[in-house]
């Protein structure tokens, strides 16, 4: 399993001591190949000579230990090769390889001389440098353009290309950032003394003042998303190659420049067009409400006033950007050859300033949505329903804004809430006033004599303790993964089921101790079966379905093998189902002893929790139902030949189903179904390819055994999801994010009645089927992302006429 | 995709189907070379080709024509994965673009999966663009299935499937030497060691 995204880490690991930087987008190839000889006569003399620091630390064969801070120590290795190669020792292709040098490592490689490898190389007449004077005076229009071309490639940064081949193509970036000024007023597009002629007027000094805000800004955003636990090195790219981003200047610096420049635009005595005047002071201003916004030391409660004011000036950049004209020549791919890489320069990346926009404003407006999460009550459920929905956006929140929202979600003020969140979450669904989390349990004080048992209450305070401490890092593993893109969401939620797994186990024990206490005090009554079990069964069996959903809505799942996966999936849920409706028959059970017992205030609050359970319930029992239906129609789908089916000579259905299963097959419980089980439910006439003629007789009749299943389940999909529209986002604990779970609700409805004419279809195209005759129907499966699904993870086919 | 008339003048043309050897370093690998890194806006070494074929000659695969020029070719390699499995890996399929739509290229993957299953592989793996339909298919047509999806997987920023085909029934379940059955990946943060390259090309045609 490669995992992209820690190619970084491993890298920086490795080789530590020598300057590398693979950037998470891409290449590999700033691996030097320590362990590692070749003989090629194409290489020759000039081996060691071109960029000697690749072959740093090269003691064949033991790999050097990483040594943090130590400076790369430079050993030529020019005469020890040549007599290699001179010795014949060595044939041409022979290699020389000790087993730790991977695959990894052989990409690192380049070939010396060879034009798109070697960042040294020049072709004829070519020049090492740019000629580009970045002091030659500027026109107002050309300073708008620039400004516009570095916002596009900022944007192209955020959207994961490296700054080698965006921001930092810029010769006044360049020349801003290196050699390192130690001051800001030596961050120049000059260095040292400068006669007065040559002294950048203006317009240039209004550049630089927009060049080191959003050097500044840049510097921020890679705090912001370094700052997290867990990122994705192939979303984005951190690397700076030993440019400093003037990481210890206060922001203040920056905000005075920016407003000097104002200043500067708006003296009468600059002689610029008007409409050029207020589009270059739009931008100055854009840059300094931009920077205020990504400020990392921005506290918690005052986040959400930053975005807002961001958004009018991005309005006046767009409609101002034709007044810029385009200064081709300040950007330059070969400033890639002096930064601290040894990647060979790559082109320049190319982004229509539209599109730059586009993703400013959403990346603005994903961020301004994160700052909603500050005022949700204290309640893990909404949290949970928050992060999930975050991750639901289209288009999908960047790396910066997800780094953004987890940011404030472990910010001390939430994590450190009053209340353990886990216990809350386990609270919502078995434990309503409970005697087992009786406050004054956790008064109680243990006996003096140690020989003595502790009294039972004292033991439920002091099991619930051991146990949410237990739960404490699966469950924020949980939110960590959904805060990934989405591809690593669905991969990471494995990982956090296998964890999950275990958290079950664990509780099993634990409940049988809590059931034990509850005897002694003759309580039994009011403590459910199995509470905690219960609990993570619950979460454990929504993640396992989420996983199913996201492979859905990724496409990872071939039509033939959608009845399959959501037979799978129902079984999923049907399984949380079952645990949920003990959930509801417990809080029945207590609201009812309340009542008996006169505590018509404890029954009444009992009675009040009851609605999210149910309606937990409800949605669980509508995506089981919903799965059957498809898995029902799909199945008919593949007896009438309607789905591509490949005929796989490598493969078998058992060998796939394991595949398929991976995942799941260690979780104890749910149990996956045996192979025999699960072909017996997709194939109920037989094989695909040699059907029983009962499939035919059931086919025709529209009241068939196969088709009212079929109908009840779509039938009992829509009650369940109606009422759970019915409860609404807030009894749901979704109520931070109304506006997105109504959608959502709305679209599993009419996902439903989709079905309901696809069935239809299915049923009038059959209902004269005979064995030989084909079928005059045909299915479409809507596309992923092209907004022809209600819900994504949700594949209703659709039956269309030949 | 298939070229169609460059296709049919072809046709006459019996290639022929050799396995690569380390002796035919110096008349194959530059051909080898060029053919893979055509469509790359950054060719790998000379070295990432030497790495699986100095290692798994064996597993790599050439379409020849009557003038011995090069065709189309498959590189593997097989070797056990840190999870368990022994796995095999295709890491880069190519054939001429005027040579395409004929089956060539599923005829050099049938090749090169052949060998691994008679080395015993559990499971072969490769990794393609979400967007190459062609590709896709004559992997899918073979047997294979989409793991998963990788975010951001080529260097143009592009997403890529993981492709996987069982080998043989118990792989999912197989666990490194020394660790128990389900104790694999339940160990968040784990550091996760890199082992295939991203990117690698699977330039396929329709058969």
């Amino acid at each position: 399993m490669a995992d992209p995204s820690l190619l970084h880490n491993d890298a920086t690991a490795r080789d530590a001591d020598t300057l590398t930087a693979s950037n998470g987008t891409g290449s590999l190839h700033a691996h030097c190949c320590t362990s590692f000889l070749c003989i090629d006569e194409a290489l020759g003399p000039a081996f060691a000579s071109a960029d000697s620091s690749r072959f740093a630390q090269t003691s064949l064969p033991l790999r050097q230990a990483p040594r943090r801070g130590a400076p790369p120590q430079i050993h030529d290795v020019t005469e020890k090769f040549t007599r290699a190669c001179q010795g014949k020792s060595l044939d041409v292709g022979q290699l020389v390889k000790d087993e730790y040098f991977t695959l990894f490592e052989s990409i690192g490689a380049i070939e010396i001389m060879d034009p798109k490898m070697d960042s040294g190389f020049l072709q004829p007449g070519e020049t090492l440098e740019d000629d580009f004077d970045p002091l030659a005076p500027l026109l107002p229009q050309e300073l708008i353009g620039i400004m516009d071309q570095l916002l596009s490639y900022e944007m192209a940064w955020h959207t994961g290309y490296p700054l080698s081949q965006t921001l930092f193509t810029s010769v006044y970036i360049d020349r801003l950032l290196w050699p390192e000024p130690k001051t800001i007023p030596q961050a120049q597009f000059y260095r040292g003394d400068i006669s007065d002629d040559k002294r950048p007027g203006t317009l240039l000094d209004v550049l630089r003042a927009y060049c080191l805000a959003l050097i500044k800004g840049c510097d921020y955003v890679i705090a912001k998303i370094m700052a997290r636990d867990y990122f994705e090195e192939e979303d984005f790219a951190t690397h700076t190659y030993n440019r400093v981003l003037f990481v210890q200047v206060p922001i203040d610096v920056f905000l005075r420049e920016l407003d000097a420049s104002v200043e500067m635009v708006e003296d009468r005595d600059l002689e610029i067009d008007g409409g050029i005047r207020s589009a270059i002071i739009a931008r100055l201003q854009f840059r300094k409400s931009f920077l205020c916004a990504l400020d990392p030391e921005c506290p918690l409660e005052i986040l959400s006033n930053f975005w807002p004011p961001v958004l009018p000036y991005i309005d006046q950049v767009n409609d101002t950007h034709t007044l810029g004209k385009t200064v081709p020549g300040s950007f330059s791919t070969k400033i890639q050859r002096r930064l601290a890489s040894t990647v060979p320069p790559r082109p320049i990346v190319q982004v229509e300033f539209n599109d730059a926009l586009q993703t400013l404003k959403q990346l603005c407006a994903d961020c301004e949505e994160a700052t909603r999460f500050k005022d949700l009550p204290t309640d893990p459920l909404e949290y949970q329903s928050f992060l999930w929905t975050f991750a639901s956006r289209q288009p999908a929140p960047l790396t910066y804004s997800r780094s953004y929202l987890s940011n404030i979600l472990f910010d001390p003020y939430i994590l450190n809430a009053p209340v353990s969140l886990p216990l809350e979450d386990i609270k919502s669904f078995v434990f309503h006033e409970s005697p087992v989390l009786d406050p004054s349990n956790w008064a109680l004080s243990p006996p003096r004599n140690p020989l003595i048992p502790k009294p039972p209450r004292l033991q439920f305070a002091l099991l619930i303790d051991e146990y949410v401490e237990r739960v404490g890092q699966p469950y924020l593993d949980l939110w960590v993964a959904l805060g990934q893109n989405r591809c690593r969401l669905r991969r990471m939620l494995t990982h956090v089921i296998s964890a999950w797994d275990i958290l079950q186990q664990d509780a099993v024990f634990v409940d049988t101790d809590l059931i034990a206490c509850a005897f002694q005090l003759n309580i039994s009554e009011e403590v459910m079966d199995g509470p905690l079990q219960t609990w993570v069964y619950i979460k454990k069996l929504w993640m396992i379905e989420r996983v199913i959903i996201l492979g859905f809505e990724q496409d990872i799942y071939l039509p033939d093998e959608h009845s399959g996966m959501y037979y799978f999936l129902s079984l999923m849920a049907t399984k949380r189902k079952g645990a949920l409706q003990r959930c509801v028959e417990h809080n029945n059970d207590r609201t009812v002893q309340f009542l008996k017992g006169s505590r018509f205030e404890d029954a009444q609050n009992t009675s009040d929790k009851l609605s999210f359970i149910d309606s937990e319930l409800q949605q669980a029992t509508g995506i089981s139902a919903f799965a059957k239906a498809l898995y029902g129609i799909y199945t008919i789908a593949s007896y009438l030949r309607l789905l591509p089916s490949p005929n796989r000579p490598f493969s078998t259905e058992k060998l796939r189903y394991e595949l398929r299963m991976k995942s799941f097959l260690s979780l104890q419980p749910p149990e996956v179904p045996p192979f025999e089980e699960f072909q017996a439910a997709l194939q109920p006439y037989g094989t695909i390819s040699d059907p029983l003629p009962s499939l035919y007789d059931d086919l025709k009749q529209a009241d068939s055994k196969v088709w009212s299943e079929i109908d009840a389940s779509l039938k009992a999909a829509k009650d369940a999801f109606a009422k759970v529209k019915r409860y609404g986002a807030k009894e749901s604990k979704a109520g931070g994010v109304e506006q997105a779970w109504n959608k959502e609700t709305q679209g599993m409805l009419a996902s439903c009645i989709a079905l309901g004419v696809a069935i239809a279809g299915l049923k009038n195209a059959v209902k004269d089927i005979e064995p030989s005759s084909g079928v005059q129907v045909k299915v479409e499966i809507p596309p992923a992302g092209a907004d022809k699904r209600y819900v994504e993870g949700w594949i209703v086919p659709k039956i269309v006429k030949e | 995709m298939g070229d169609d008339t460059a296709a049919t003048a072809h046709d006459g043309d019996a290639l022929q189907y050799v396995q690569y050897h380390g002796a035919k370093e110096e008349t194959y690998l530059p051909a080898i070379r060029q053919l893979i890194s055509k469509d790359l806006s950054e060719p790998y070494s000379i070295y990432v080709y030497r790495y699986f074929l100095y290692q798994w000659g064996d597993l790599c695969y050439m379409a020849l024509d009557s003038a011995n020029e090069l065709i189309g070719v498959v590189v593997c390699k097989l070797e056990p994965h840190r999870s368990g499995p022994f796995r095999g890996y295709i890491a880069m399929l190519a054939v001429r673009e005027s040579h395409r739509g004929q089956g060539i290229a599923t005829k050099l993957v049938c090749m090169a999966i052949d060998a691994m299953a008679d080395r015993d592989a559990d499971e072969i793996v490769l990794e393609t663009e979400v967007t190459n339909q062609a590709s896709l298919k004559l992997y899918e047509r073979l047997g294979f299935l989409r793991s998963k999806r990788l975010h951001r997987y080529y260097l143009n920023g592009n997403a890529a499937f993981r492709l996987i085909l069982y080998m043989k029934e118990g792989t999912a379940l197989k666990r490194p030497p020394g660790m128990e059955a389900g104790q694999a990946g339940q160990m968040m943060g784990e550091p996760q060691k890199m082992e295939e390259y991203k990117g690698f090309p699977q330039d396929a045609d329709v058969a």
